[in-house]
């Protein structure tokens, strides 16, 4: 037996040394999040949980100005619309790329593995200006339909579909009179289902935490996803910070939940991904 | 990246002869033909918009003195490249970005392996493990940023209270540079580490471990196998990381922008010590100059960087395409995920 | 006056429901003719009108309002006014501009209604001549706005801390501690050398600015461009006078080096951190915002050093994008009377620009209680009507902004004053070419 293997007590000591180093501030932001905002600058900073959360949370909400809660339901709406329709779009692609007879269907997949390199940056100002144009500006679609498809998600989908579906079944579908539509449905889709809710998972996160292209189109201050608030708070004349991290913990818990229930299929995911790239 | 394009043959639907196929074959035959493009359609449609189409037009607009808010904008070929190259903040941007991007890349990939390694031992509770150097990568980037800010502050952060309690004087992390830039670095890689660490994990697992047997039959120590067996092997992992990394780091933006807080912070502090940049190219754009050409400019020149550092990474891969290691370097195979 | 408005989360949850129904039925739409308008008021700051909004809408049954970006700072909120106004929608019916941004905003003067087409004219004798002055275009021919407020100047400081360092605490010793900023630095010292633990003024910025709108107001009446927009940074006197004033308070070790509106900076205020705190009169709002409840009654406020001096102030205008201009402008109107000024001086702290609300005695006799009931509209008002303000050229905000920057350089110590006299310039000829 190689000892390469084994787990001794100084492996466990450097994992719990990193696994603190990964929650610390997770939990501090929880911390300040609980206690009153004198907390703010002292010294030593406080490590403990305090009884204000609940007097924090409620104050947040309270705060007209920062549109918190409109905040938090404009970012559920963009990213369950995002991830639906990334994983709806992707997985059609992925399988038309990965059993079907497409023509310069290499070609075309290496488009799409490009498209995955251009920096997001590259469209800020003209997709300014063709918000502007279509009136999107300040609104939620300005947000949604740009991310409706990811080159991303279509080719992991491709990648995954050519392995994990069956060519036979489709075959047999088909012989059976089946549509290409109904194969996708009755074959494909279910035979994708692991991987597309990683994708899925890992879309919702991504679209969750987006900043950049948000905080240029999403102007109107009545009208911000979460992380606008979250910019809105922090940017005040003058700050509450213990408000301001309360709305870090709020912003982050829809994103910690999903991680808890789902963490395993994430941790499968990333890792399956990174074998088949 | 390794891409097979030509991993499976594509499906054929049977030829049947027949004199007059009947019409729900013909309606087949038509589904055959034409559905695979309907269903790629919506990627090419929405990326031709909004993708595609924003990338020349972007780069239409470099080509104008286009200020948002004059009514003309007259056509003015490269001025704003030549000014652009001849921009000392610019180049101070470029110098931040790549900067902070040197300094976040190389630990963090030394720390993911060497986190993968301890991962890949017979461990208890091994999802937990895992879960636990994950978590950071799934929080709100800006939310995070927020709380490094603070964790980071020059009189009341944490950080300093603790390099005080061993000696240590106050470090001003937002407006010394380097230390700015370690700051920064140090949100990204407590972000990425442990992701990188997961990818690095599932390379690991692929790996024959007969490899490692006759290497201790040899008495390899531990630290030779790694280095001897472990890394060659994991050199695709470790490109492929490497470019993600770079597509990331360098247009960075949130983390920086949303650490400095007061007046200006997109400036990335007084002189511009972390100002990364699409930070750079966001002050151009919009507030305070809302000059659309140059800030366009910037973008393209982003671009270029992206695309230089990419294709160096391509020549190493090329380089180490060879034989290199002790065995030549195969794709992992996925089954050994778990 | 609460920092935060206190409502109930039902009241949240409606305004959040009606922003999303907005968003849903494409922004912008308004119901059909006869029904009720809703008017959007774009601020920063704290512009102090919401009671004046319950005011009005009770009178006014047919209009609704909205008021967006309280509490927000300038540097976030005009660059998106400017974006609405490039992108000819997205913006309030009524905007809140601010006095350094007021030049590029009239430089497109097709932007906003003209007031003096809708009878703003009869209302000058209701400003202040400067301020008046101030939103017509060069011509005289358009009215861009109506002046809310001036931003008369003073000085806040901490009395616990100055009691802790043994200097006089009562407002009017404490004045005559310092008639010049010589004084105040030799004040300073006396603070520094108590050692309190405290910083004698929060950082170099503030007081840069204070000095610079003072000196200049008293000079020539103009500091980074003069009245024919040439950029001056490195000719103008005043600057030049105003830099090496603040030279020497860094010079002192006086600062405490906390970056202006950053966290720092509120931690510090929470802290106890620094003992005084150049103060226009929005400021108030600003200190007792930040330093909480808990130090009621340990602010106070004394005059400035040298002679007065005007920082910032604003104006509401009318976009011409709005699709109910004749209901904005009469808000707009209603809000800058005397009535609507003293309203939101007592509800925020603005000073008003109203010369008859000057001489109210609602604004003459207040007093402001968490400043330990300093006679805010003597020290305030006092010297409003004999203010001298500032000519501000066409980028002015980001020549501000450079200047601004290499004062805060050398506090925290990264340049020389001699470097960064030199960044200061060549960095603000830069951002005026740009």
């Amino acid at each position: 037996m190689n000892k390469l293997w084994s787990a001794g007590r100084l492996t466990y000591a450097a994992l719990a040394v990193s696994a603190l180093l990964s929650v610390f501030p997770i939990y501090w932001m929880f911390v300040v999040a609980s206690r009153s905002s004198d907390a703010m600058g002292q010294i030593p900073p406080p490590v403990t949980p305090g009884g204000n959360l609940g007097a924090n949370i409620a104050r947040l909400f309270d705060n007209t100005d920062a549109y918190f809660l409109t905040g938090l339901i404009n970012s559920a709406i963009v990213a369950v619309t995002v991830t639906v329709s990334v994983v709806f779009f992707s997985t059609l692609a992925g399988f038309a790329f990965a059993k079907l007879r497409l023509r310069g269907r290499n070609g075309l997949l290496l488009v799409i593995i490009a498209t995955m390199m251009i920096p997001t940056q590259l469209g800020v100002i003209p997709l300014y200006l063709l918000m502007t144009k279509l009136n999107w500006n300040d609104r939620l679609p300005a947000v949604i339909v740009p991310a409706l498809v990811t080159g991303f998600g279509v080719f992991m989908m491709r990648q995954y579909a050519s392995q994990a579906v069956s060519t036979e079944l489709i075959e047999a579908a088909r012989m059976d009179g089946c549509g290409t539509a109904r194969i996708y449905w009755n074959v494909v889709l279910p035979a994708l289902r692991p991987a597309a809710a990683v994708l899925g998972l890992l879309t919702f996160m991504t679209t969750w935490n987006d900043f950049l292209w948000p905080y240029a189109v999403l102007n109107d201050p009545e009208n911000p996803t979460v992380q606008l608030s979250l910019r809105a708070l922090s940017d005040g004349y003058y700050q509450d910070m213990s408000q301001v991290f309360t709305g870090t913990a709020i912003a982050t818990l829809p994103l910690l939940l999903v991680f808890v229930l789902f963490g395993r299929q994430i941790i499968g995911g990333i890792m399956e991904g990174a074998v088949k790239a | 990246m390794a891409v097979q394009l030509d991993a499976l043959p594509p499906v054929t639907p049977t030829e049947r002869s027949t004199a007059r196929p009947p019409r729900r074959y013909r309606l087949s035959r038509l589904d055959d033909k034409y559905s695979p493009y309907l269903y790629i359609a919506p990627f090419f449609l929405l990326f031709g918009v909004f993708g595609a189409y924003p990338l020349a037009y972007t780069f239409w607009v470099s080509l104008h003195d286009w200020d948002l808010l004059a009514a003309e904008h007259p056509f003015v070929g490269g001025e704003n490249y030549t000014r652009l190259l001849a921009d000392p903040d610019f180049w101070h941007s470029v110098v931040n970005t790549l900067g902070i991007f040197v300094i976040s890349t190389v630990p963090q990939l030394f720390a993911a392996l060497w986190l993968a390694s301890l991962l890949n031992r017979r461990l208890r509770a091994r999802t937990t493990w895992r879960m636990a150097v994950l978590v950071p990568n799934v929080t709100s980037t800006a939310a995070v940023a927020i709380v490094f800010g603070v964790l980071f502050g020059r009189q009341f952060g944490m950080i300093n209270w603790l390099l005080d309690l061993v000696g240590v004087d106050a470090i001003d992390w937002k407006s010394n540079r380097f230390a700015s830039w370690v700051a920064i670095s140090a949100m990204v890689d407590w972000r990425w580490t442990g992701y990188n660490a997961l990818i690095f994990l599932a390379a690991m697992q692929a790996i024959p471990r007969d490899l490692y047997e006759s290497a201790a039959i040899d008495g390899a120590s531990r630290a030779r196998q790694f280095w001897k067996i472990t890394v060659p092997l994991l050199k695709p992992t470790i490109i492929f990381a490497v470019i993600v990394s770079t597509i990331g780091g360098l247009q960075l933006f949130t983390e920086p922008r949303m650490f400095h807080s007061g007046t200006n912070p997109i400036r990335g502090g007084p002189l511009r010590e972390s100002q990364t940049m699409t930070m750079y190219m966001f002050e151009n754009a919009f507030a305070p100059h809302y000059n659309f050409g140059y800030g366009s400019a910037v973008a393209w020149l982003l671009f270029a960087l992206i695309a230089i550092v990419a294709a160096i990474n391509v020549v190493i891969l090329r380089r180490l395409g060879g034989t290199d290691g002790p065995t030549r370097v195969r794709r992992p195979r996925k089954e050994r995920t778990r | 006056m609460g920092v935060f408005p206190r409502r109930r989360l039902a009241a949240v949850a409606l305004v959040a429901a009606t922003a999303l129904l907005t968003t849903a039925g494409c922004g912008g739409d308004e119901p059909a003719e006869g029904g009720p308008v809703t008017l959007t008021v774009d601020v920063f700051g704290q512009m102090g009108y919401q009671e004046l909004y319950q005011e009005y809408m009770a009178a006014h049954p047919d209009v609704k309002i909205v008021e967006r970006g309280t509490g927000g700072n300038l540097d976030e909120y005009s660059p998106k006014l400017t974006q609405w106004l490039a992108a000819g929608k997205g913006a309030g019916d009524v905007v809140a501009i601010e006095e350094g941004l007021l030049v590029e905003y009239k430089a497109n003067p097709q932007n906003f209604v003209n007031l003096l087409d809708h009878g703003a004219a009869e209302l000058k004798g209701n400003f202040l001549d400067w301020k008046w002055n101030q939103a017509l275009t060069a011509d005289g021919k358009q009215l861009i706005g109506l002046g809310t407020d001036v931003g008369g100047m003073a000085m806040c400081y901490r009395s616990d801390l100055f009691a802790k360092a043994g200097l006089p605490t009562q407002r009017d010793e404490v004045s005559k501690l310092w008639p010049t900023w010589q004084d105040y630095v030799a004040t300073g010292e006396k603070f520094k050398a108590a050692n309190t633990g405290a910083a004698f003024l929060d950082s170099a910025t503030n007081i840069f600015n204070t000095i610079v709108l003072q000196t200049a107001g008293n000079a020539q009446g103009y500091h980074y461009y003069d009245t024919a927009n040439n950029l001056v940074v490195d000719s103008n006197p005043a600057v030049r006078q105003a830099w090496d004033t603040t030279m020497d308070i860094l010079d002192s070790g006086l600062s405490g080096k906390y970056g202006s509106w950053s966290e720092e900076w509120v931690s510090a205020f929470k802290q106890a951190k620094f003992a005084t705190i150049a103060c226009p009169a929005w400021m108030t709002g600003v200190i007792e915002g930040n330093a909480g409840p808990a130090a009621k009654g340990k602010w106070d406020i004394a005059q400035v050093p040298g002679n007065g001096g005007n920082w910032g102030g604003s104006f509401l205008a009318v976009p011409k994008q709005s699709k109910h201009q004749a209901e904005a402008i009469e808000l707009a109107k209603f809000l800058t009377s005397a009535k609507g000024q003293i309203g939101a001086f007592k509800a925020k702290g603005p000073l008003p620009s109203n010369p008859q609300a000057l001489d109210d005695p609602a604004i003459v006799d207040s007093k402001n209680a968490y400043f330990s009931d300093a006679p805010v509209g003597k020290i305030f008002a006092a010297g409003a009507k004999s203010l001298k303000p500032v000519y501000m050229g066409p980028k002015n905000q980001a020549v501000r902004t450079e200047v601004e920057n290499a004062v805060r350089t050398v506090d925290l110590g990264q340049r020389s004053p001699e470097q960064a006299w030199t960044d200061a310039v060549n960095n603000a000829k830069k951002a005026a070419a740009k």
